[in-house]
């Protein structure tokens, strides 16, 4: 028993994989003692304003920079004609297309950047915008994709007249950006055909903003003595951003240094390189001296990457039991003006194909057209992987139609088309192999929880009630999310596999730091990378140290985004701590005189089998790397590992949602919302739930009130939070949380990743909801978000 | 945003006379609250400006306005205008077609269609205002060409003593043009007008004027 208690202590002591370590960052965080860009300040550092089109599309006749450089304080004006002679003017995007730095003889979206006065302070440059004199020829917008393609539709990209080829193929109209299909179009149209049922349903997913509470910002600085640049950039992917620079600018990346400080939020939002970055870049190498660009609230919401817009029409052809024989799904899928999607080089919809969800169908077949519009660009992955988000709502909205038409319960009809867990491997006919899933009991375990019989029996009472004041929803979802891009063989950006990599040093005093590729925005990292180090290679958590985010310390790595931390760098954290043990162990065995295969591990000792009293703790094996390894070994203990993973990682989920709508005035309530997530092997239980709880509320922000709308000018109308739907505790409801475990079977620890599932999966289980109150009355969906004017609206369009 | 505007107004006198109004272009934007003609440039073309208060921001517009088509015996008028704000933010453009009908010897009535597009800043933070703004900018415009047509009304009197309308009733101190035309926007009248008509609009009653 002794022995269980000293045992029991050192796994306590070592914080290891499972364990609810307290968040190592949330000291600095909750005292206001962050460190974010726009904290660094630097001696002669100047400041940055952009000067933005009002108009969403229009030619500049003239730009006037004088009165502006003439005022006090003002160091300097950029316009693409200064950018011109670096060939700065466009940059490429991360989708194949090019987009102006600086409007080049024309605006195609509103609030695009035109000029960037740098001056004193933030004040004086302000003030300075307000004086460059910019002559524009307003040209009639374009704000609905199916407009754009009417063969008389304005011209949104005159630098790409003539060309019928774009970075994904064929264009078909001056508008055109591409068509992306996948799966086997003349077997799934086959099914349609011999099917006994289909259903057919549009819906929107509104442009959303991923609105992080730290707006983007760059503060760079050129030292012309060294020929060295380092930036400080709100960058989920600072490595990406230094080959970008280092492409751009021709100065080599190892004298580019990218950091990315403590970041308030990206959620996707800082994915992308912007034109501030740019020109915050070449001014501080045109003026010698450091420059800072910080976007302002309605900055952020209006130019610096959209999430969505999505026009989804979805097909499933069925037997009259509800199994479902087919998919087909068309898309218009509106970029704005410029394609700056961040998606793979070889995906212009990202991973949309995960759109066959949890359920075994067997034919498929998705097309995609990719349209520009006189918006502002973007298209990144808000809180999910690469449009996983749409995917996932797409066929959770598609099998409630089904259900709906073949008056089967919705719960019943999943359970009937569940892929089963004996199928996996499992893969679709779109080309994914889901690596491993349990759909049935997660979905059970929720229905037992809820009482579901007892909750649909309520509803039934109330639909009867004519004098009930509101109407009862219930809302279903059992999604499969894809995220951990990803294996190079299908995922690179630029050009660049999608690995991720991890560098460990043991120090001689058993502590240790471990350097990545990747860049935490609130995820967690320094926390848990620690417990996967801990449990891997015996050295305690908080004797471990974790950066990230300094290109020139860390190891090349792609960045955080998608849920990628954990599949793909948590596994190379793993590799690399094993790595360290495996050395540890030989060193061990010198020590102890035995054969290494003579030895076992035990939480953070390597002992002799069968004789438990002679063993080498981590600590003391850390020592001797430095005095006293076997003859031949290298001195030292450290190890680095880049992780190529051999496939993506699928978490899944089954989800609940109760609402009760005011039948007078729209008004929801979320009753309640029960959240099982299944992200394989749980690293920290209590930051698991700190995700679960936060992607729920961005899910509830999405679906109740999040819209970017546009009015037919151009001009965006959600640019400010007065309009923006940001929702406090306040607004939020309760949420319900619950797991099951099925690990990935590839991974090296069997985690799946999480931060991103209850985005994914909550936001279609509203809408089930809201549409479930309505059902009844013969409603198959209506469009987010759903806030109280727009449930009002349909309420009375149903003449409640 | 586009805010179509269709509008008219009677007034107190001959159609001739209500023309004359209509056709004096720096006369009539002096009506407006807050705006003015700066420059003519030619007999078809002005420069002006414009200041408007959106809730808490003052715009300032500067623009140029351009007669298209002017027609005496008709009485129409087509203006069309445009112009940025002076921190480059926001622009804004006028299309009008005004028309004046007689409807009695004395009594005329001046038309309007415009339609007004606002892009930029303030499009972005003012689109909820602008409905109401508009309402109440328009009510101090038509009551200042209304005294504007008194006036000349009570002018033209005296002249013509055979006045159908029995001026020896006309009001004993008529209103001087000058103080009815406020070329000086009153911010704070303004905004109280606006949050009346809100609250009346919250009860459902018809808005005021």
């Amino acid at each position: 028993m002794d022995q269980n208690v000293e045992n029991h202590g050192r796994l306590e002591k070592l914080e290891g994989i499972g364990c609810s370590r307290k968040r190592r960052e949330d000291p600095r965080f909750i005292q206001g003692k962050g460190n974010y860009v726009d904290d660094i300040k630097l001696p002669g550092m100047l400041f940055a304003v952009m000067v933005r089109s009002p108009y969403a599309h229009a030619k500049i006749k003239s730009i006037d920079t004088s009165k502006a450089k003439a005022y006090p304080g003002v160091h300097a004006v950029l316009t693409a004609d200064d950018l011109k002679p670096l060939k700065l003017h466009w940059m490429p995007t991360l989708a194949g297309d090019v987009q102006a730095v600086l409007a080049d003889g024309y605006v195609s979206f509103q609030n695009q950047e035109v000029a960037f006065v740098v001056a004193d302070d933030r004040y004086v440059a302000a003030d300075a915008a307000e004086l460059v004199e910019v002559d524009y020829e307003e040209l009639p917008a374009v704000v609905d994709p199916f407009k754009a393609l009417l063969p008389d539709a304005p011209v949104i990209r005159p630098d790409l007249d003539g060309k019928s080829v774009g970075a994904h193929g064929a264009r078909k109209h001056h508008n055109h950006i591409f068509n992306w299909q996948i799966g086997d179009k003349d077997k799934t149209d086959r099914a349609f055909t011999d099917a006994e049922v289909t259903v057919k349903q549009d819906m929107h997913y509104p442009r959303v903003h991923p609105c992080p509470l730290e707006t983007c910002g760059s503060l760079a600085s050129y030292d012309a003595i060294r020929g060295d640049l380092t930036v400080w950039i709100t960058s989920q992917a600072p490595h990406v951003v230094r080959t970008v620079v280092g492409l751009l600018s021709s100065i080599p990346e190892s004298k580019i240094r990218i950091i990315s400080p403590d970041i308030g939020g990206g959620f996707g939002n800082k994915v992308g390189v912007y034109p501030g970055y740019v020109c915050s870049i070449v001014a501080s190498i045109v003026l010698g001296r450091p420059v800072k660009w910080i976007e302002s609230r309605s900055e952020n919401l209006t130019t610096t990457a959209f999430a969505r817009d999505y026009w989804m029409t979805g097909e499933l052809a069925a037997d009259r039991n509800g199994k479902i024989k087919a998919l087909r799904v068309n898309v218009t899928a509106d970029h704005g003006a410029f394609d700056a999607c961040a998606d793979p080089t070889k995906w212009p919809a990202g991973m949309f194909h995960v759109c066959t969800g949890s359920y075994d169908i067997p034919n498929a077949h998705v097309s995609v057209d990719g349209v520009y519009t006189n918006k502002f660009p973007g298209g990144v992955a808000y809180r999910c992987s690469f449009r996983v988000t749409e995917a996932v709502y797409l066929v959770e909205r598609m099998i409630d139609v089904l259900a709906q038409k073949l008056n089967i319960d919705k719960a019943e009809i999943r359970k009937r088309n569940f892929i089963k867990y004996e199928q996996f491997p499992y893969l679709t006919p779109l080309g994914l192999e889901f690596d491993s899933g349990n759909y049935l009991p997660a979905l059970e375990k929720v229905l037992e929880a809820v009482d579901y019989t007892a909750l649909r029996a309520e509803q039934a009472q109330k639909r009867a009630d004519p004098n009930c004041p509101t109407l009862m929803g219930i809302g279903i979802t059992t999604f499969t999310e894809i995220v951990g891009a990803g294996p190079s063989k299908s995922c690179d950006i630029l050009g660049i596999g999608m690995f991720d990599s991890c560098e460990i040093r043991v120090h001689p005093d058993g502590s240790a730091i471990a350097r990545m590729g990747t860049i935490s925005q609130g995820q967690g990292h320094q926390t848990t990378y620690a417990q996967i180090i801990a449990s891997e290679s015996g050295i305690a958590a908080s004797q471990i140290a974790v950066e990230e985010g300094d290109t020139s310390t860390a190891p090349y790595g792609l960045g955080t985004y998608g849920s990628r931390s954990t599949p793909v760098a948590g596994a190379a954290v793993a590799r690399a701590s094993r790595k360290i043990r495996e050395k540890a162990r030989k060193i061990a065995a010198h020590l102890l005189e035995v054969a290494p295969d003579d030895l076992e591990f035990d939480l953070d000792q390597f002992k002799v089998k069968g004789d438990p009293s002679k063993a080498k703790t981590m600590k003391e094996i850390a020592w001797a790397a430095y005095n006293n390894v076997p003859e031949g070994m290298e001195m030292g203990l450290e190890a680095v590992d880049y992780y190529d993973p051999p496939n993506f990682t699928f978490p899944f989920g089954a989800y609940l949602c109760v609402v009760d709508v005011n039948k007078k005035t729209g008004e929801t309530k979320v009753r309640r919302f029960y959240a099982l997530d299944d992200c394989g092997t749980r690293i920290n239980p209590m930051i698991i739930e700190g995700q679960i709880h936060g992607g729920l509320t961005e899910g509830f922000a999405v679906a109740m009130g999040q819209e970017l709308p546009y009015d037919e000018q151009g001009n965006v109308l959600g640019g400010t939070l007065m309009d923006y739907f940001l929702p406090t505790s306040v607004e939020t409801p309760h949420w319900e949380t619950d797991f099951t475990v099925t690990p990935s079977p590839h991974h090296p620890i069997g985690a799946k990743g999480v931060a991103e599932s209850p985005h994914v999966g909550s936001i279609p289980c509203f809408s089930s909801a809201m549409v479930d109150a309505f059902a009844h009355l013969g409603t198959t969906h209506f469009n987010m978000p759903y806030n109280s004017y727009r449930v009002w609206q349909h309420a009375q369009s149903l003449g409640l | 945003m586009k805010v179509e505007l269709d509008k008219s107004l009677a007034l107190p006198v001959s159609a001739t006379a209500g023309w004359s109004l209509v056709e004096n272009i720096e006369g009539m934007a002096a009506c407006m609250p807050g705006a003015k003609i700066t420059e003519r440039v030619d007999a078809t073309h002005y420069k002006g400006t414009i200041t408007v208060k959106l809730g808490p921001a003052t715009v300032s517009f500067k623009g140029e306005l351009e007669v298209v088509a002017i027609d005496p015996i008709a009485r129409t008028i087509h203006v069309i205008g445009k112009g940025s704000d002076t921190g480059g933010g926001s622009g804004a453009s006028l299309d009008l077609n005004a028309v004046v009908k007689e409807t009695g010897p004395d009594a005329c009535e001046l038309s309007g269609v415009s339609v007004v597009n606002v892009t930029g800043k303030v499009a972005a933070f003012g689109a909820r205002l602008m409905g109401t703004v508009t309402d109440q900018l328009l009510k101090i415009f038509f009551d200042n060409v209304l005294a504007k047509a008194e006036e000349l009304k009570t002018n033209t009197v005296p002249a013509g003593s055979t006045g159908s309308t029995g001026s020896t009733d006309a009001p004993a101190a008529p209103k001087p043009a000058a103080q009815a035309v406020e070329t000086k926007f009153n911010g704070l009248a303004f905004a109280w007008a606006i949050l009346k008509d809100f609250i009346a609009g919250l009860f459902g009653r018809s808005k005021a004027g």
